[in-house]
């Protein structure tokens, strides 16, 4: 089987961690994010990814030979020379997306975080004989959203509806297709909008069926969401493969920390911490609710909380980071500095408090 | 006296590298600093145009570490263009001003020069080289620094010294005192005899001899090794301090004007200066226009011959339009530097800002600094007078450094940014390749 990650763009809004690493390699949860989908998507016997690029091929391909040998499937690159939307990139990536055997395609959004029930959803698909399968989420707030209006029973879609003023329903697109190579003959290749244009084609042949989305759901395309995504992925974990998680008398809730992690003495650590390859945490020190990418270092009697912490990045002793701060790469907070949702570009140096959010240059 | 004429006069220009210039973000996220043009040349370049004129010149040094591969291409052209040899040498690692001096004393000393210039390349100024060179010889020491009197205010930002009214000697040297110690501040721009390495030679193996007790910090802890290792020496406060009062030091003043090229909003003043100082001395460089077959031009501008503006445009004071760049119709430019291949389009409106490469500005759109669309305008503390403005009134140092190095002061849209139609851009400061759909003010945008 094929599949397709949509990986677009410049990544601005996961800035600053964007400046240093393109989107799909920032680790979540340890891990580069796009390595989340391509073990989903070979866990159900996919054997080649094609990711839709249209940025900074050159670093991608580096990370992905390494990807490739050590999950043993085939990653290859769709370059877009222009911004083809949602929809055009699977015209341009055609020709690797059919190989003669009828089989249905993934078509997954990188930014997006789930539980990959994608066994369930090539059942759903068979099922229904329809030509396309979309996965659904229940939200809060869908008139942030496309929302999509379908068929309570059978999951057939009516038709979608972009950020819809008065409420119409409360699923919207959860970013995870399964479709026939049919639907490719109805893309032309040209900046082109799923929503707008291919689904709706479909859904008015009565071909476009929806599933709901079981477990959590997250599009971590921005700090705030990628916070909140590790926990509700670190909580999915705890139900699916508890071994994972770390234990101990200095651990709260759901903790994730890399096996070449050191944590020292007197530590309270979680809940939602993620502590990735290399780091060291020095004793003493409070991290909850927040990320600490590979090779940081916090020393001792700092307490961090809600923030992320990028790679290489040192937070000095008694150091308060709080409230959605963000540290790029090679940051270093001074000793006994406070930071309050500063969020600060790679390779600086913080030596004075920043006592409300602000970005530093 | 032996005669001048066979002695070989070799210039290094100091230029820094990467992690030094966060400062100079965002536009330092895709050019290193010293290439961003000011006047439609590479910072670089008027440093290095300045040295052409001193006579006998051999060489020309770039001396920094950035990669090699981002100056090769400019340094082969800039060879040609000003026939010239032009060469970057990469540090491997930093060696402070005076040691990165040192570090290539053999490759320096292979012209066999009588005198060396050192220059920082973030300098902004009339650059009197053969002047200084000349003054030197007079004076017999083995420096010559050039200076230039501030306003007392500001002084504290540089390094101050104090020179002997008559001889010009350097009496004593300290930088960044909190306490006023002088009005006249070193310059950065400096020519030294061979003994220049014997003297940083001899200061860098009394450091291995002393031994420093103080508390490092955490941060300071993290700094490389060679921070605290012997060859790293600093050419003021190694050099210039200890060696004051000695009769080996000199200054020579420079009464023109002087900046410090540290952030994006600074360059735009220097772009200003440079300007103006073009208009002196090789006008045909600038634009000009009445509407008729070209656009309106006021003031100081520089179009480059590749870039297409529109007659019924109106441009300037103070306006730097780089290569492919197309301006369209009734576009007025006050203030600003316009990057390679950004498009500006009709009745668009954009002053006191840096717009970026391959930019675009859509129609009606407003592209400003402050809420006031008059130029900043501050009580001038500096006592020098530029172009006839007296002063007290537009555009001086210090403050006028205030405003353009405080982050919301001069907008700056970074690459490929798109300011939709319409839309106004106030102080804000813009990442790459972002889309500005909406209005903003004092933001700055990731």
């Amino acid at each position: 089987m094929k599949a397709l990650i949509l990986v677009g763009g410049f990544g601005t809004r996961l800035r600053p961690l964007t400046l240093s690493f393109p989107k799909p390699l920032v680790d979540f949860a340890n891990k580069p994010m796009i390595l989340h989908q391509i073990e989903a998507l070979k866990a159900v016997g996919v054997d080649e990814v094609v990711l839709a690029i249209n940025y900074q091929p050159e670093v991608m391909l580096n990370f992905l030979k390494d990807f490739e040998a050590k999950l043993e499937i085939k990653i290859t690159c769709s370059q877009e020379t222009e911004p083809m939307g949602t929809a055009g990139p699977l015209a341009l990536a055609r020709d690797k997306l059919i190989d003669g055997s009828g089989e249905p395609f993934f078509v997954l959004n990188s930014d997006v975080i789930s539980e990959y029930p994608l066994r369930e959803m090539i059942e759903f698909h068979k099922a229904h004989g329809g030509e396309a399968s979309i996965m659904v989420t229940k939200v809060d707030e869908p008139s942030k959203y496309g929302v999509v209006v379908m068929e309570e029973t059978t999951g057939k879609v009516e038709k979608f509806v972009e950020k819809p003023k008065l409420y119409v329903g409360n699923k919207i697109n959860a970013g995870i297709y399964l479709l026939n190579p049919s639907v490719l003959d109805k893309i032309e290749l040209r900046p082109t909008s799923i929503e707008k244009e291919t689904f709706p084609k479909i859904a008015a042949a009565q071909g476009l069926y929806a599933m709901v989305l079981p477990g959590f759901w997250m599009d971590i395309g921005q700090p705030k969401d990628y916070i909140t995504g590790l926990r509700l992925y670190l909580d999915s974990l705890r139900k699916k493969s508890p071994a994972k998680l770390t234990t101990g008398a200095h651990i709260v809730g759901n903790v994730l920390v890399d096996e070449t992690a050191k944590i020292g003495e007197g530590c309270l650590i979680g809940p939602d911490v993620a502590i990735g390859p290399g780091c060291v945490v020095e004793s003493g020190v409070r991290l909850s609710r927040c990320t600490v990418m590979r090779g940081a270092r916090i020393k001792k009697h700092a307490c961090v909380s809600s923030s992320i912490i990028g790679w290489h990045s040192t937070v000095g002793q008694w150091a308060r980071i709080e409230n959605m701060t963000i540290l790029g790469e090679d940051v270093h907070v001074g000793d006994e500095i406070y930071t309050n949702g500063g969020v600060v570009l790679p390779h600086k140096e913080i030596k004075s408090n920043i006592l409300k959010p602000e970005i530093v240059m | 006296m032996g005669s001048s004429m066979d002695e070989k006069v070799v210039a290094v220009i100091m230029v820094g590298g990467p992690t030094k210039g966060t400062r100079f973000r965002p536009l330092s996220l895709n050019i290193p600093k010293p290439l961003f043009p000011i006047a439609g040349q590479p910072m670089v370049h008027h440093p290095i145009s300045a040295c052409k004129r001193i006579p006998n010149l051999a060489q020309i040094y770039l001396v920094g570490f950035y990669e090699e591969r981002e100056f090769a291409l400019y340094v082969s052209a800039i060879s040609n263009e000003l026939k010239v040899p032009v060469r970057y040498l990469r540090e491997d690692k930093p060696h402070g001003s005076a040691g990165g001096l040192y570090h290539f004393r053999n490759l320096i000393m292979e012209d066999d020069p009588s005198h060396i210039f050192l220059l920082n390349c973030d300098v902004c100024c009339s650059f009197p080289l053969p002047e200084m060179l000349e003054a030197h010889r007079k004076y017999g020491g083995i420096g010559t620094l050039l200076v230039i009197k501030v306003s007392p205010e500001s002084a504290s930002q540089f390094g101050e010294l104090v020179a002997d009214p008559v001889t010009n000697e350097l009496l004593h040297y300290t930088e960044k005192p909190e306490t006023f110690v002088s009005d006249r501040i070193n310059c950065g721009v400096y020519v030294f005899t061979p003994d220049i390495f014997t003297a940083i030679r001899e200061v860098s193996s009394q450091t291995k001899d002393t031994a420093t007790l103080r508390r490092v910090s955490s941060v300071e802890a993290l700094q490389p090794a060679t921070r605290n290792s012997t060859d790293f020496v600093r050419l003021d406060q190694d050099i210039l301090s200890p060696l004051a009062g000695k009769k080996q030091l000199y200054t020579y003043e420079t009464k023109d004007f002087w900046e410090q090229i540290k952030s994006p909003g600074m360059s735009l003043r220097c772009s200003e200066l440079y300007l103006s100082q073009f208009r002196l001395t090789s006008p045909q460089v600038l634009a000009s226009g009445d509407g008729t077959k070209s656009a309106i031009v006021i003031g100081d501008v520089f179009i480059h011959p590749s870039a297409k503006v529109h007659p019924t445009a109106k441009i300037g004071p103070n306006v730097s339009i780089s290569a492919n760049a197309r301006v369209g119709p009734g576009v007025r430019l006050i203030s600003c530097i316009i990057l390679d291949d950004v498009e500006i389009m009709e009745n668009a409106v954009v002053t006191n800002a840096i717009v970026g490469w391959k930019s675009s500005i859509g129609r009606w759109s407003r592209v400003q600094a402050c809420s006031s669309l008059k130029s900043l305008t501050f009580k001038c503390f500096c006592l020098v007078s530029l172009n006839n403005h007296e002063p007290g009134s537009i555009l001086c140092r210090s403050q006028a450094e205030g405003v353009y190095n405080s982050k919301l002061g001069v907008t700056i849209l970074g690459d490929s940014v798109a300011v939709e139609d319409e839309v106004v851009v106030i102080s804000s400061i813009v990442l790459p390749n972002k889309t500005l759909n909406v209005s903003v003010q004092d933001e700055i945008i990731l």
